[in-house]
């Protein structure tokens, strides 16, 4: 399990790094010309990139696609978003809840047992 | 533009909104506080291990013995640990001393560091180089092990530095984490069992016929387990020697 978990977490940051490669070097230029001739900030968006690259692949082909939606950012919160949030919160306190009641007890009731004497006993 | 009362932080509060920011305010302190308490009286008590600076620094002679973990079996001891006393021994950080006592093993040796304890379990966490452990005059007598034959244990498997009181909670599935890099850097692993066994509640922990603990084992640490393997006392400390394959949770 913890040795699938580990395979899990470097594909996922080894697809980041290949995103951030690309993204970094060709993308950014082609979705804000802000950042155009700019470079040295582009190294510290690496470790956000690693962890949000689906976000950032998404971003991007929806910019290509449709233009900036930056405007957007700003409209009115959804009703959706509500759900969400309450969503959310219920699913916090349920991982607690869980996480709580799966810790194990302390086996203070379980009596070592000798299964063969010693050669010295 | 709309006239809804819009709250900036560097200005003062809008009428219709100072009410809904007092309750806000006071859900959130209340709710911060109580979280806090819920969580702190939820964790385990981390027990009395701790680093006995009060003791001073222990200058001790002893045997070593490689079981595969370095041991000192001492000959020369202080008012706090007397001659007879089997101490295990770890570096500084998280790094035990395998290296250095290497070439000792058999031999008699100096020894110099600061204690660590909880109950009966002393764990001596030794200066830099030879000025922590240095040759003391040749080989000498191992103190014969005692077979105590196979046993199926409950407990839980730590590392014995951080156990014995270097971090607080040493033991649990906050400190697993630090225990698996602990046991990595080769610091003598531990066994603390749900009840004594010979009147021991600690005993080092090793893989079959007391070769380094399985990394198997790695994954059960912090956790409640039960495990088979055979014990032997090396002087006053058990070791325990487990089947790897028997390792399971006990609920």
């Amino acid at each position: 399990m913890a040795a699938t978990l580990v395979l899990l977490g470097k594909i996922w940051l080894w697809a980041g790094a290949a995103v951030a490669a690309v993204f970094l070097t060709f993308g950014l230029d082609r979705i804000d010309e802000d950042a155009q001739e700019a470079y040295v900030f582009r190294p510290l968006l690496i470790p956000g990139v690693l962890m949000i690259w689906p976000l950032v692949l998404w971003r991007w082909w929806h910019i290509e696609r449709h233009g900036d939606i930056t405007m957007a950012r700003y409209s009115p919160v959804r009703s959706a978003h509500t759900a969400a949030a309450v969503a959310m919160s219920i699913a916090i306190i349920l991982v607690l809840s869980f996480g709580w009641n799966a810790r194990q007890d302390w086996p203070g009731d379980v009596a070592p047992v000798q299964m063969t004497k010693g050669s010295d006993e | 533009m709309s006239d809804k009362p819009f709250f900036i932080g560097y200005m003062p509060a809008p009428e219709g909104l100072r009410a809904f920011l007092v309750i806000v305010a006071a859900a959130v302190i209340g709710g911060m506080a109580g979280a806090s308490w819920v969580l702190g009286v939820g964790q385990d008590d981390p027990g009395p291990g701790a680093v006995r600076g009060d003791y001073g620094r222990q200058n001790l002679m002893g045997i070593v013995e490689l079981v595969p973990y370095p041991l000192l079996h001492v000959v020369e001891g202080s008012d706090t640990i007397p001659e007879g006393t089997t101490l295990m021994m770890s570096a500084g950080n998280k790094a035990g001393v395998d290296a250095r006592a290497l070439p000792l093993d058999g031999q008699l040796a100096a020894v110099s560091g600061v204690v660590m304890e909880r109950g009966d379990l002393q764990m001596l966490q030794l200066r830099g180089g030879r000025r922590g452990l240095g040759p003391g005059g040749g080989p000498m007598d191992i103190p014969e092990p005692v077979d105590m034959g196979r046993w199926r244990l409950a407990g839980e498997i730590c590392d014995g530095k951080c156990l014995a009181g270097a971090m607080r909670p040493g033991r649990g599935l906050a400190h697993r984490a630090c225990a698996a890099m602990c046991l990595l850097g080769d610091v003598p692993p531990v066994f603390v069992s749900s009840q004594p066994v010979d009147g021991e509640e600690f005993m080092l922990i090793t893989g079959p016929d007391e070769t380094p603990l399985p990394k198997e084992a790695y994954d059960f640490l912090s956790q409640y387990v039960s495990v088979e393997g055979t014990i032997k006392r090396h002087g006053d400390l058990l070791v325990f020697s487990i089947d790897a394959a028997t390792l399971k949770l006990t609920n």
